[in-house]
C-alpha cells in the first residue's frame, strides 16, 4: 500500500476550522429556518382542513342529502321589442 | 396475493442475510485501506502543529501580496483549488451536522 501523505497543518487547520464554522453556521441557519417552516406547516394543514371540509360539502351535495328548490336564476337577454 | 405477499417474505428472509453478509466482504476491507489512510491523513491538528499552520498561513499572504500569485503553474492552481473545494465541503458537512443533531 502506497503510504500515507502528510497532510500540511495549514489544509488540517482550514479543514477543522471550516467544519466548525459550518457547524455554528448550520445551527445559526436551522434555528432561523425552523420557526419559519412550522409556520408554513401550520397553514398548509389549515387550508387543507378547509378544503376537506368544502369538499365533503360538494360531496353530499353531489349525493344529494340536502334539498334543494330548483331557484329560477334571472339570465342576462336582450331587451325583447 | 397473499401468496405473493408470502413469497416475498420467504425471498427477503433468505436474501436478506445474504445480502448483509456480501455487503460486510466487500467492505471490510476497503474500510479497512480508510481507516490506514484516515489515521494519518484525517486526524486533526494537534496543538503543536497549530503554530505552524498560523506561520504558513502569514507565509501565503506574503506570497500573495508579494505577487507569487501570478508565477503559480495552472497544475499548481488547479490543485489550490480542489484543497479549497475539499475545505468548502467540510463547511457543508458541518452545516448539514448541525441541522441533522
Amino acid at each position: 500500500m502506497v503510504p500515507p501523505v502528510q497532510v500540511s497543518p495549514l489544509i488540517k487547520l482550514t479543514r477543522y476550522s471550516a467544519l466548525l464554522l459550518g457547524m455554528l453556521y448550520g445551527k445559526k441557519r436551522y434555528d432561523y429556518l425552523k420557526p419559519v417552516a412550522e409556520e408554513e406547516r401550520r397553514i398548509e394543514s389549515e387550508e387543507k382542513k378547509k378544503r376537506e371540509e368544502l369538499e365533503r360539502i360538494a360531496k353530499e351535495l353531489a349525493e344529494g342529502i340536502y334539498i334543494f328548490f330548483n331557484i329560477s336564476v334571472p339570465i342576462l337577454c336582450p331587451k325583447s321589442t | 396475493m397473499a401468496q405473493a405477499a408470502q413469497r416475498l417474505v420467504q425471498r427477503v428472509a433468505t436474501k436478506g442475510p445474504q445480502l448483509v453478509s456480501a455487503a460486510v466482504t466487500y467492505s471490510r476491507p476497503r474500510l479497512a485501506t480508510f481507516w490506514h489512510y484516515a489515521k494519518v491523513e484525517l486526524v486533526p491538528p494537534t496543538p503543536a502543529e497549530i503554530p505552524k499552520a498560523i506561520d504558513s498561513m502569514k507565509a501565503m499572504v506574503k506570497s500573495f501580496q508579494s505577487g507569487h500569485l501570478a508565477q503559480l503553474t495552472v497544475k499548481e492552481a488547479l490543485r489550490n483549488g480542489l484543497v479549497a473545494t475539499e475545505v468548502l465541503m467540510w463547511f457543508y458537512i458541518g452545516c448539514c451536522y448541525s441541522s441533522f443533531f
